[in-house]
């Protein structure tokens, strides 16, 4: 479509709504609380000008960095749980095969189920005492192997990033499966006609012709888990003692709980630029190599 | 094109007149004047009904003037949002609020409007102490409907019974006797829910380091004239290690809640339930023979406290924005003038509900709330999270969790709690 004078007006006027929303939700906060985190605020009383004495304190704050460092694990945990698995059903669901359908909304029902729903389910599975694990474990003699999940520092963190890839490998699937079937079939046929096999095929055409939707589903998967707040909040509330605690949880608390506005807004700040930097750095190294 | 650039434009102006519309209505001054009110009455309990019942009424009995309109947020997230809007100078008319430690922010950003001018109303009838636990400075800002005793123990006879003991406990040593007893016949002792990591510091901690260290400790410590390393403190906090290490809890006292936690004990798969007066309704209701369900208090430690005292706090008040003027300030006090008087009371205790005020009581009250109701009678000891900051509320909480998991020792934790303490009073 071509672009006269007239129809950019329009188009301008067409984007507005949203970019007024988007500014007024988006946009404003974030420059607000760039400001509150120079500030001493309990939310009530007369704000206080403190320059970077939050942050200061940020940097000395071990729990906060204990709350970075759990937040890591959960990236981590998801780009190499969520995206492999979701790639390796999508392979294998992207042929003919009898009940695709069925496969396909079975895989996606997670992302889809109220996120409250999920935690509770999942913390009535790693229940030390009745849940479905420890069961199963102890039904086939194997009691050495049941841990109280949710409730011991060793295994929490774990537990939780479970439940964390369970809940959006279904949204990858997806994703991956739409790319994969826009592979066009003359490709893969030329590619079968050379003599190459079924592994070559996924390898040298698949798997770098959808190498772009791959590296989206990365970023996202990246920025997704660096926003995990419900899952966990419903779950462990970051505990016990404060092993699964998050930033996002970690920003909440102190905000919300301890009053502290302007401390909270320092941590969302340090979120904002840590994500930034570290989205930044990842594109970069996919984005180099493969392209 | 330019039809459609009128017509979003159109839609434009549609969506940001609904918007700036809606702020108009409430403060429009019509003939009758519309209150609202905040609270998180969303269960399904009795108590909640003698709320709303008694609005209901005072609305019906003045629909020509006032209209009180109830909204209701579930308790978890009801302070959070309380305090958000508070931030942002939106708090509706009236709203539900905590005594002590927790209003005192609310009072210190100047958006509570102080009742004194109708306080006779509620002279004699309502005791001085419980009062003054909605009192800033001399300021009255909310009148209690209810008392909440927050450290009881509930407990199955026939356990008790079945584990050699005729009476329940009275020293914290038979305590443990008890617990172990009920551990070889392999009986939870204690159904505990920790997850939201408010039980063990309110119901535990703030009746068992009273015990220890008397009711003066708290107030002095957090005005500077004591130290959470106190000795008895740090022995009050090693209570929770102790009962940790004897296995008292349900194994997964860690990661369910309050409410799952009374579950257990109602079915019967333990002994004992430490919870406040709130659970002397769901315990009943849930509990098949409520006649063999006993209501302790705390049993003696040895220490220095009051062993007659229990640890509550006045609750139930309901305070009224700062901004309220004229008409709708008028309205507002008429109405907890109406609110809080004898109907609601019995109303409460019918429901089981310990108030402060004498309420005439028959045969139809059942005997564990006649009892919880008689320990108020021995004086109230200080709330730990009704009375600290929240930093330290917040650290506590976290800070006992640790100890049962054994991540951190009670002496760590009460060093921690003073370093914050001074830090506080910079």
């Amino acid at each position: 479509m071509q672009l006269t004078g007239k129809s950019k007006a329009a188009l301008i006027i067409g984007l507005l709504p949203a970019f007024l929303i988007y500014t007024v939700f988006a946009i404003y906060p974030i420059i607000q609380s760039f400001y509150y985190s120079f500030m001493e605020w309990d939310g009530f009383s007369e704000m206080e000008f403190i320059g970077l004495q939050n942050f200061e304190n940020l940097f000395q704050d071990s729990l906060f960095w204990n709350s970075v460092g759990n937040n890591i694990f959960v990236v981590i945990a998801s780009v190499f749980g969520q995206i492999p698995i979701a790639l390796f059903i999508a392979l294998l669901l992207n042929r003919k095969i009898k009940g695709l359908k069925i496969f396909r909304t079975i895989g996606f029902l997670p992302v889809v189920l109220s996120t409250v729903v999920i935690s509770l389910t999942w913390s009535l599975i790693y229940n030390t005492k009745d849940g479905m694990i420890n069961e199963i474990l102890r039904a086939v003699g194997l009691d050495f192997l049941a841990q109280n999940w949710l409730g011991d520092t060793k295994w929490s963190m774990v537990a939780v990033c479970i439940t964390v890839i369970w809940q959006f490998v279904g949204l990858y699937l997806i994703i991956f499966l739409a790319a994969l079937q826009n592979i066009p079939e003359e490709v893969k046929e030329a590619a079968k006609i050379d003599g190459a096999s079924e592994w070559m095929t996924t390898w040298k055409i698949t798997i770098p012709m959808i190498w772009d939707t791959i590296i989206v589903a990365i970023i996202l998967c990246i920025s997704g888990s660096l926003r995990t707040f419900d899952l966990i909040y419903v779950m462990t509330h970051g505990g016990p003692s404060h092993s699964t605690d998050v930033m996002a949880l970690y920003m909440f608390n102190e905000t919300f709980s301890n009053l502290k506005y302007g401390y909270g807004s320092a941590i969302s700040v340090f979120i904002f630029f840590f994500s930034l930097l570290l989205i930044g750095f990842v594109k970069k190294i996919l984005g180099q190599k493969f392209i | 094109m330019k039809k459609l650039g009128i017509l979003v434009v159109g839609l434009l102006l549609l969506f940001l007149t609904a918007c700036g519309g809606g702020e108009e209505k409430s403060s429009g001054e019509g003939k009758v004047t519309e209150l609202t009110v905040w609270n998180d009455w969303t269960e399904n309990r009795p108590e909640y009904k003698v709320y709303k019942d008694i609005i209901a009424q005072f609305n019906e009995e003045n629909k020509d003037s006032i209209h009180v309109k109830i909204e209701s947020i579930p308790h978890d997230q009801y302070e959070t949002k309380l305090r958000t809007q508070a931030a942002g100078k939106q708090l509706p008319d009236m709203f539900r609020v905590w005594p002590g430690a927790r209003i005192q922010p609310l009072v210190e950003g100047k958006v509570l409007l102080p009742l004194n001018e109708i306080l006779d109303t509620w002279e004699g009838k309502i005791p001085e102490g419980i009062l003054k636990d909605y009192a800033v400075d001399g300021k009255q800002y909310a009148i209690p409907a209810n008392i909440s005793e927050t450290s009881l123990i509930y407990y199955h006879k026939d356990a008790v019974k079945k584990a050699g003991f005729e009476d329940f406990p009275k020293t914290y040593d038979e305590l443990k006797d008890l617990i172990k007893a009920l551990n070889d016949q392999k009986v939870t002792p204690i159904a505990l829910g920790n997850k939201s990591i408010w039980p063990l510091q309110s119901v535990y901690i703030s009746t068992i380091a009273d015990r220890f260290t008397g009711s003066e400790f708290l107030p002095n410590t957090l005005s500077g004239k004591g130290s959470f390393t106190d000795e008895n403190f740090v022995k009050a906090l090693s209570v929770i290690e102790d009962l940790a290490k004897l296995k008292a809890f349900n194994e997964d006292f860690n990661t369910i809640d309050e409410a799952q936690s009374r579950t257990i004990f109602n079915s019967g798969k333990a002994a004992m339930h430490f919870a406040g007066s709130w659970a002397i309704g769901p315990i009943l209701e849930g509990v098949e023979n409520i006649d063999n369900i006993g209501v302790a208090p705390f049993p003696s430690f040895g220490g220095e406290g009051d062993t007659a005292k229990i640890s509550g706090a006045a609750g139930g008040g309901i305070a009224l924005n700062a901004e309220l003027s004229g008409k709708k300030k008028e309205a507002a006090l008429k109405f907890l003038e109406y609110f809080y008087d004898d109907e609601l009371y019995q109303g409460l205790a019918k429901s089981n509900i310990v108030v402060p005020v004498q309420v005439e009581m028959d045969d139809s009250i059942p005997e564990i709330y006649k009892t919880a109701n008689g320990f108020a009678q021995g004086g109230l000891a200080p709330v730990y999270d009704a009375t600290l900051t929240p930093e330290l509320t917040d650290m506590i909480n976290n800070g006992l969790q640790s100890i049962t998991i054994g991540e951190k020792t009670p002496k760590q934790l009460a060093e921690e709690m003073q370093k914050e303490n001074e830090k506080g009073k910079k």
